[in-house]
């Protein structure tokens, strides 16, 4: 049996095809998927998702939902994907320093919650251009 | 003789400034009437005619010159203004197929968040079902005492859409003139150009935030908002969001409607400001079609089916976490929804004033062509009339 992903935001599917590994970051810690998984249910947290095909790695951030998997079929639904090779690396160290001074000048309740989920999606997005993927695994 | 000359000349000269000024309306004289002015063209041309064949049959020599160079001025300026007015129907036609264009665009992107939307709708049922017996507490389902309320207001960018963003507006003033007489204070979330100007002109009204609204709504700025009335929600700043938006129910008709956006209910209910509420499975969608070469729209119910998963799930954490994930899914999709459809009302409403105005320029050109035409013979029949005079003088 094969895995098959897919990865859908509000506006569009993200990605779809078969996989052979995918690495989530769920709300309490990181998961690993391989095919016959159990039916699951889970939260996403803002962080990212690494998928291998062919003993390629891929990462993308995500930028928060959950993922379920049944019968082979993994849903991923997300507020917004990023795929790492579609991120500038500048704008992304860019972003995560301007979220970083908001969240120290951040005053009142409702702006340090925003200044937070900024920073989040931030780190998000440098982790998934940094994670540097791992050496190709003979299949 | 002389005299007459001079006397003409100058009339003529009054004439042709008259018709530099076009628009202005001048009243009584012959040398007004003359010249069409942008209104009542029928009658002025009407009493252009009078005129000309009193000049013809009475004072024929000596006014001769005058009649003349008025009606190649008055020609003239009739030809300028078919101009004018076909032109403008050219821009008129043209801005009406674009929005047209773009509401096709508007539709496929509600489609494509279909797959989207369908699956949400699918967890959202099978969590709620687990949760059916346990007593959740969730952030953004907290029901509180309402003491401030946001509303969310979402106009157009742009104009030259008929009564549009007007009745969005209106329909705010008219919401926050109940909450004041309820005595609920409201702060206002803007989003599109012509609210946020109007917000802004109006100093005395509380508002939050504004926001552009750009063409093709996207999830980032959909993201954007669900952030910030996220933010005011949990921090209890507010105690309910209210959005305003247009909802599109056809081509040539849309509603500015209210609906509560927070608290959610677990469910995933939509409810608008009068308790009605639609069950999240109910979802309509609009489609544009042709009819008999006229654009109309099929408005569809659609039920999404919820099957229950196969097997046992596992519920990787607490059910009550995972709503929590959900949830602001929803209502960033709720926004989203909500924009989407005010751009397709804006299109729509865009393509019927610029349809009415195709509709004008047409009417006003043909009128416009009969006064010309009726002006060109009257001036042909004046010259026949001098030849034949002139030959019956010289015989």
């Amino acid at each position: 049996m094969t895995l098959n992903l897919r990865v859908m935001a509000p506006n569009r599917i993200v990605w779809n095809s078969e996989v052979q590994e995918i690495i989530l970051s769920t709300n309490s810690g990181q998961i690993g998927v391989l095919p016959n998984h159990a039916p699951l249910l889970t939260a996403l947290d803002i962080g990212i998702l690494k998928i291998r095909i062919n003993g390629q790695w891929s990462t993308m951030a995500l930028m928060g939902g959950f993922a379920m998997i049944d019968n082979n079929q993994m849903t991923i639904l997300v507020n917004e994907a990023e795929k790492a090779v579609e991120i500038n690396p500048q704008e992304a160290r860019d972003t995560f320093q301007i979220a970083q001074k908001k969240l120290a000048q951040a005053e009142g309740r409702k702006q340090v919650i925003e200044a937070n989920l900024a920073l989040k999606r931030a780190k998000a997005r440098l982790e998934a251009i940094d994670a540097t993927p791992p050496s190709p695994v003979p299949n | 003789m002389a005299s007459v000359a001079c006397n003409s000349s100058l009339s003529v000269a009054a004439a042709t400034v008259q018709c530099g000024a076009g628009k202005k309306r001048s009243s009584g004289g012959r040398k007004a009437v003359a010249c069409p002015a942008f209104e009542g063209l029928s009658s002025r041309s009407l009493s252009l005619r009078i005129t000309e064949s009193v000049d013809l049959n009475s004072e024929l020599v000596s006014k001769r010159p005058e009649s003349r160079s008025v009606t190649v001025c008055s020609l003239k300026d009739l030809r300028d203004r078919i101009a004018t007015v076909k032109n403008t129907q050219k821009i008129t036609d043209a801005m009406k197929l674009v929005a047209a264009a773009k509401v096709r665009r508007a539709q496929e992107a509600v489609v494509n968040g279909r797959p989207f939307s369908e699956n949400l709708v699918k967890v959202l049922f099978n969590v709620n079902s687990q949760l059916q017996t346990e007593d959740i507490d969730i952030p953004l389902t907290q029901i509180r005492t309402v003491k401030k309320i946001a509303l969310v207001v979402i106009t157009g960018d742009r104009g030259l859409c008929g009564g549009f963003n007007n009745y969005v507006l209106k329909k705010a003033e008219e919401r926050m003139k109940q909450l004041r007489k309820i005595g609920v204070d409201f702060t206002i979330v803007s989003i599109g150009k012509k609210g946020n100007s109007y917000f802004k002109r109006r100093p005395h009204i509380p508002v939050d935030r504004y926001v552009d609204s750009g063409t093709a709504p996207t999830t980032k700025e959909a993201q954007a908002i669900a952030d910030e009335l996220f933010s005011l929600f949990v921090s209890e700043d507010v105690d309910k969001v209210e959005l305003l938006y247009t909802r599109f129910v056809s081509l040539i008709k849309s509603d500015p409607v209210i609906h509560t956006l927070l608290p959610l209910s677990p469910q995933g209910e939509v409810c608008d400001i009068n308790g009605n509420c639609v069950d999240a499975a109910d979802d309509e969608m609009f489609r544009l079609t042709t009819k008999e070469g006229k654009f109309s729209v099929e408005r569809e119910t659609v039920r999404t089916e919820t099957p229950e998963f196969t097997g046992v799930l596992t519920f990787e954490q607490e059910p009550v976490q995972i709503l929590d994930a959900l949830l602001p899914l929803y209502l960033n999709s709720q926004i989203l929804r909500a924009l989407q459809e005010s751009i397709a009302s804006e299109l729509a409403a865009r393509m019927n004033a610029m349809n009415n105005a195709s509709d004008n320029a047409r009417d006003l050109n043909k009128s416009l062509s009969i006064s010309y035409n009726r002006q060109r013979q009257a001036k042909i029949t004046g010259e026949i009339l001098e030849i034949v005079a002139g030959s019956t003088v010289t015989i």
